[in-house]
């Protein structure tokens, strides 16, 4: 293995947001990631301080993570102020230790926001996506009966739109990045998902209201079009979904 | 939540309901500054244009009056619901970030919406005392304008305040087109650049005016 | 223990039929009486969840993720295989059983892989209802691909994201569900047990884990679908969290575990570039379409790809195999890989990885139409290497990807232990002795939309028993052994991590028990294995406490589950002495290195059953009975 020093190998200083429960106050530690290979990931560097810290007796930093590919939106932490660290359309898993130098500070916090709350040091509660989603983030269809899947054409475009904004795997980075900590790009990608495909239409004016709603009362915060979400989001879905979602509601209270 | 039942309320209490207000308001807002500026660029045309323009004006009585009460009633609800999403959006974060980076969506004008909502509502109220509910009975308005801007401070203070009017202009433009619902990029892009069109005529227009009339005087 | 897999009679393409008619209903009245427990909330455990509750059950649902969402099926990139014959090529329920059966070396049920073609295609139609946004043509109409070396195009896709649309499909229904309050959904839960009354399936035990706390779920039957034990290798394409706890403590209480042996290796994915690697990435097989696989002719080749004169290169698939080329299946072309390198001729720094070139490809079609095909796997290659596969030949090497072993099943996807009924990968039912590329998709969402809603109504309305209760004797018993297990885990404080371990049995597991076996090295792989378990029992470290979040408590015991199993697979391994599908193992082959089956004596589903800590687990064989193909050497030459 290669030694600090060398291009492929740096050393870091590591300032982690440590809470051990949702309703205990938390703060900053400082630790070291000696040796970090410029290859590893950035949770395969978290990984290694954390192997360091259980062989010292410390407790290790919990985070959250499952498939490292980028695609099941468990990972993401606030890393020196950005959203899944500095790489566009990235998320925290897919971000490689190359992008940073030997000698860095890395700040990590968790998501900040009302309505994710802390389950411990960079783990979230974010039940609060699957709680919008249960509000009508769905085509209400039970299984059988469904008619030929050829039946209903469906527009190559819109079923190419209705995909870009399908691709979102709700990782929450874009309430994260939001100055309000709006869920507005997590809601409009699933109303517009829905509202581009015939399937979706019969029941899309019940279901923006509903899922709006749903995000009020959970205690996002109001959208200011900053854009910070679409510049954050690993998927990079656009704001577009979110004026439409505009648009659904104006004409679920006008008709 | 009772959907539909009482639409206005509902739409109230929803939050992209408060910002399709603050949507329309400010567009509301927008069309009158540039009516406002199209009036005031009459003082350029001399001192009885200027005078003759807001006789005419004077003139429409009840018209007037109708969108005084028009603006005053979309100012008021502007300012309040303006002042309640900063509030709920203050809230919506309770521990902040001990360092957060913009990553290229925020402008300034996105960024200082609400103090420079505030201060364009501070200057408002002095505008008005300033000019409207100034006595009128013994002076011209143009004579009004001329001896007001002679004050260099409050001249000052005029020209700054036409700034920020343009920075809050240069984001709520386009924001507004965003909360009513164009999600076609193409005209979305169009927008961006009208924003910040308007706001440059607003800031360059307004804010020359009292340069202008220093030199003539 | 009799293995009786309850084929119906009649002709193949009428058993399923006819058996629907001959299963019992349950009376809906009964149905809100009766409660199941679902854990998993992958293809298969969401759909069966959203479906049993859309029937008026009772349905508890439990997954270890912070959401339902995120279960691994949301990794799944390449498609969905559905008899559909939309391109009119040729395609047919019939085809694509016979492909199925025979891309599984003849080592799976035919009723049970006919079943599944048939279905294939109410699955499309399902999930088109659902609103998933399939790929479509210019007209609107459906697309598909060919898809890992099939003749027909019959793969159905969303872009690379195929898995996950579907899995978001699931969800939706299984949310209308919670939403409805039928479905009551419990996350961050790890099952430790499965508690058994009377020899039936009653309910498990849970942990929070979040709290730290045991739970005890009390039903009338259990649905396991809990996904494959891929990760029994440390490094694997499957999630972090994939494990098999869940089902090897359904093996502990009685389920038999079916030919744990058979795992695919995928031959395309970014290979391994140090120690501290967590995982392995896919990169779709589809990429096989247009890329060479090649290596330098000599081991003693050095130079930069770029440099290597085309004479100097050895395109060992094209060479080997002329009429399917780079397109051979995945066993035969992950194999041919690691023999390769095994001769030195590997590339890279750590030599364990081969050229996958599209540099011809690019030529010929332009580099706007490869980015269209395959851009955003370009992009995912670029960020986890830094190299740009336009410029250089990717590297790739082949990985542990899925898993055909599983709990042994019947027809009615029930296991060894009555009410507890095993879907998805988690189960060993379609595949054989290798799957096919787009059909674990197929299969999940068969198993929990079309056929558990069946088959568990026939249970419930057959089987009489008191409604379930916690406070039965059976669950304090399975909680307090949970618990006593956690707190040695806790006590033994030694000096290697959880992790330590687990990189150590995935190397013995990978090197003797991967993608070519040989009894000797199967017999030292047994030795190491139980000796690395004898240690870990000693010598682990975990550190915290049981109370709370406790990740590496959480691992601690999926690397205690991963290492028994780890045994048993070898065990399995060496019980079946002929090579099929992924099993290849070096004392048999044919002259020319290719898998050399043995119908004779092992054309049977192993199957094992668990007798204590300690002693050698029975081994039982369901015959396997081929009526309606006849069995042939699988020959790509
Ligand atoms: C990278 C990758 C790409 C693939 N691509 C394709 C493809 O293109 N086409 C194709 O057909 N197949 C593909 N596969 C295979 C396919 O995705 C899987 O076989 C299938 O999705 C498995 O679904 P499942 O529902 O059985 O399990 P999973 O989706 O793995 O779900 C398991 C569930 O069980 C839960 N769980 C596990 N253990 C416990 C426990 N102890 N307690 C409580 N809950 C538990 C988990 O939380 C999760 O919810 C791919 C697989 C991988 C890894
Ligand atoms: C000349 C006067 C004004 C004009 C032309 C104007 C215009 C606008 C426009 C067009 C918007 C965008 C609405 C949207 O994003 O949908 C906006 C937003 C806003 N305005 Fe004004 N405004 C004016 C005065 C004020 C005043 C007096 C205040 C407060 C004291 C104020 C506070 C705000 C705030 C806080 C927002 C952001 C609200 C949000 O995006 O949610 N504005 N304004
Ligand atoms: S919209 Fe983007 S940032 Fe927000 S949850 Fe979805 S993927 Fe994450
Ligand atoms: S771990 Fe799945 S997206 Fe990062």
């Amino acid at each position: 293995m290669t030694k600090a020093g060398n291009k492929s190998c740096i050393n870091l200083k590591l300032k982690v947001w440590r809470q051990k429960g949702p309703d205990v106050k938390g703060r900053f530690e400082t630790y070291k990631a000696r040796d970090v290979s410029t290859n590893m990931s950035f949770l395969e560097m978290l990984d290694v301080v954390n192997e360091e810290m259980i062989l010292s007796g410390k407790d290790p930093i919990a985070f959250d993570h499952d498939c490292r590919e980028g695609i099941c939106g468990a990972c993401g932490t606030m890393v020196n102020g950005r959203a899944h660290g500095p790489e566009k359309g990235t998320t925290l898993c897919q971000l490689h230790m190359r992008h940073f130098s030997n000698g860095d500070t890395v700040i990590i916090e968790p998501w900040r926001s009302r309505a994710f709350k802390v389950v411990k040091d960079l783990v979230l509660d974010r039940s609060v996506f699957d709680k919008i989603i249960q509000a009508g983030g769905y085509i209400s269809v039970n299984t059988g009966g469904a008619p030929d899947g050829n039946a209903i054409p469906v527009p190559q475009e819109s079923a190419e739109k209705a995909m870009d904004a399908a691709a979102c795997i709700g990782c929450g980075a874009c309430v994260a990045a939001c100055p309000n900590a709006s869920a507005m790009l997590f809601v409009g990608a699933k109303v517009s998902q829905f509202t581009l495909l015939p399937q979706g239409l019969p029941e899309a004016k019940k279901r923006a209201l509903a899922m709006i709603g749903k995000m009020d009362e959970l205690g996002f915060g109001n959208c200011t079009n900053e854009t910070e979400c679409e510049k954050e989001c690993p998927k990079e879905i656009s704001i577009e979904n979110i004026a439409r979602m505009n648009r659904e509601f104006l004409k679920a209270g006008l008709s | 939540m009772q959907w539909g039942l009482n639409w206005f309320i509902c739409t109230l209490r929803s939050s992209i309901g408060k910002k399709l207000i603050m949507a329309l308001t400010g567009l509301g807002f927008c069309i009158f500054l540039i009516a406002h500026l199209a009036g005031n660029l009459t003082i350029c045309a001399g001192e009885d244009a200027f005078n003759s323009y807001s006789e005419r004006l004077h003139a429409l009585g009840p018209l007037v009056i109708l969108t005084e009460i028009g603006l005053l009633f979309f100012a008021v609800t502007h300012v309040f619901i303006g002042a309640y999403l900063f509030y709920e959006n203050f809230r919506a974060r309770p521990e902040k970030y001990l360092i957060k980076k913009n990553a290229g969506g925020r402008t300034i004008g996105s960024v200082t919406m609400p103090y420079t909502g505030l201060f364009i509502l501070l200057f408002i109220v002095l505008h008005l005392v300033d000019f409207h509910f100034v006595e009128k009975t013994d002076q011209t308005i143009y004579q009004i304008v001329l001896e007001t801007f002679s004050n260099p401070g409050y001249a000052f203070f005029y020209i700054v305040s036409m700034i920020i009017v343009a920075i809050h202009v240069s984001h709520g433009f386009w924001s507004a087109f965003q909360t009513l619902g164009v999600s076609n990029s193409g005209y979305m892009s169009l927008f961006r650049v009208m924003g910040i069109v308007i706001s440059l005529a607003v800031g360059f227009g307004f804010g020359l005016l009292p340069i202008y009339i220093s030199f003539i005087s | 223990m009799q293995l009786d897999s309850k084929i119906p009679d009649g002709p193949l393409s009428e058993k399923w039929d006819r058996h629907r008619f001959e299963l019992k209903l349950v009376n809906p009245a009964n149905k809100t009486k009766s409660k199941i427990i679902v854990v998993g909330t992958g293809l298969a455990g969401a759909s069966a969840s959203a479906t049993l509750a859309e029937l008026g059950y009772e349905v508890m649902t439990f997954c270890i993720q912070d959401s339902p969402r995120r279960a691994h099926s949301i990794a799944a990139q390449g498609g969905i295989n559905a008899a559909k014959n939309y391109q009119n090529d040729g395609d047919s329920i019939w085809r694509l059983f016979y492909d199925t059966i025979k891309g599984g070396d003849f080592r799976s049920r035919e009723a049970n892989v006919y079943r599944l073609a048939q279905i294939s295609n109410n699955i499309i139609d399902q999930c088109v209802a659902q609103g998933v946004p399939f790929a479509r043509e210019y007209g609107g109409q459906l697309a598909n691909r060919s898809f890992g070396g099939a003749q027909v195009s019959r793969t159905f896709y969303a872009r690379g994201q195929t898995g996950q649309q579907l899995l978001l499909g699931a969800y939706g229904s299984l949310s209308r569900q919670i939403a409805a309050g039928k479905v009551r959904l419990f996350t961050r839960r790890e099952m430790l047990d499965l508690v058994v009354i009377d020899g039936k399936a009653r309910g498990i035990i849970a942990r929070n884990l979040v709290s730290g706390e045991l739970e005890k779920h009390a039903a009338d039957a259990v649905v396991l679908a809990s996904g494959g034990y891929g990760n029994a290798f440390y490094l694997s394409t499957n999630a972090m969290g994939s494990n098999i706890s869940a089902a090897f403590a359904s093996y502990r209480k009685g389920a038999s575990f079916a030919n744990p042996c058979f795992v695919q290796i995928h031959p395309t994915c970014i290979p391994v570039h140090g120690t501290y690697q967590s995982k392995l990435t896919l990169m779709s097989e589809s990429l096989r379409n247009d890329g060479r696989v090649w290596v330098p002719r000599s081991p003693e080749d050095r130079r930069p790809p770029d440099q290597i004169p085309e004479t100097e290169r050895d395109y060992y698939l094209e060479e080997k195999y002329p009429r399917f080329g780079n397109l051979v299946p995945r066993d035969v072309a992950s194999r041919r890989a690691k023999v390769q390198c095994d001769m030195g001729k590997g590339v890279g720094d750590t030599r364990l990885a081969v050229y996958l070139d599209l540099k011809d490809a690019i030529e010929k079609d332009g580099r706007d139409v490869i980015a269209r095909k395959y851009g955003n796997l370009f992009e995912m290659y670029e960020k986890i290497t830094a190299q740009d596969p336009y410029e250089t030949p990717m590297m790739i090497y082949p990985a542990v990807h899925y898993t055909m072993g599983g709990l042994w099943v019947d027809y009615n996807l029930m296991s060894t232990i009555p009410g507890l009924f095993v879907l998805g990968e988690a189960n060993f039912s379609d595949h054989g002795a290798n799957r096919l590329g787009a059909s674990a998709l197929m299969q999940g969402l068969a198993d929990g939309y079309f056929i558990i809603p069946y088959s568990i109504g026939d249970y419930l309305a057959k089987s009489s028993h008191d409604t379930a209760r916690e406070d039965h004797s059976a669950f304090n018993e399975s909680s307090l052994q949970v618990e006593t297990r956690i707190k040695k885990l806790l006590s033994i404080g030694g000096k290697r991590t959880v992790d330590d371990f687990h990189r150590e049995l995935g190397h013995i597991l990978w090197e003797n028990c991967g993608m070519t076996r040989k009894e000797k090295d199967l017999k030292k792989a047994k030795k190491l294995i139980a000796d690395l378990r004898a240690e870990f029992w000693e010598n682990v470290l975990v550190g915290g406490t049981g109370k709370g979040f406790n990740q590496s408590l959480e691992k601690a015991g999926r690397v205690a589950d991963f290492l028994q199993f780890g045994e048993l697979m070898v065990m399995d391994a060496l019980e079946r002495k002929e090579s099929c599908g992924c099993h290849f193992n070096e004392d048999f082959q044919t002259d020319e290195h290719e898998a050399l089956r043995d119908d004779e004596n092992f054309c049977h589903v192993s199957a094992w059953e668990y007798r204590g800590e300690g002693s050698k687990p029975k081994f039982h064989k369901e015959p396997l009975e081929f009526e309606n193909v006849e069995l042939t050497q699988r020959s790509y030459k």
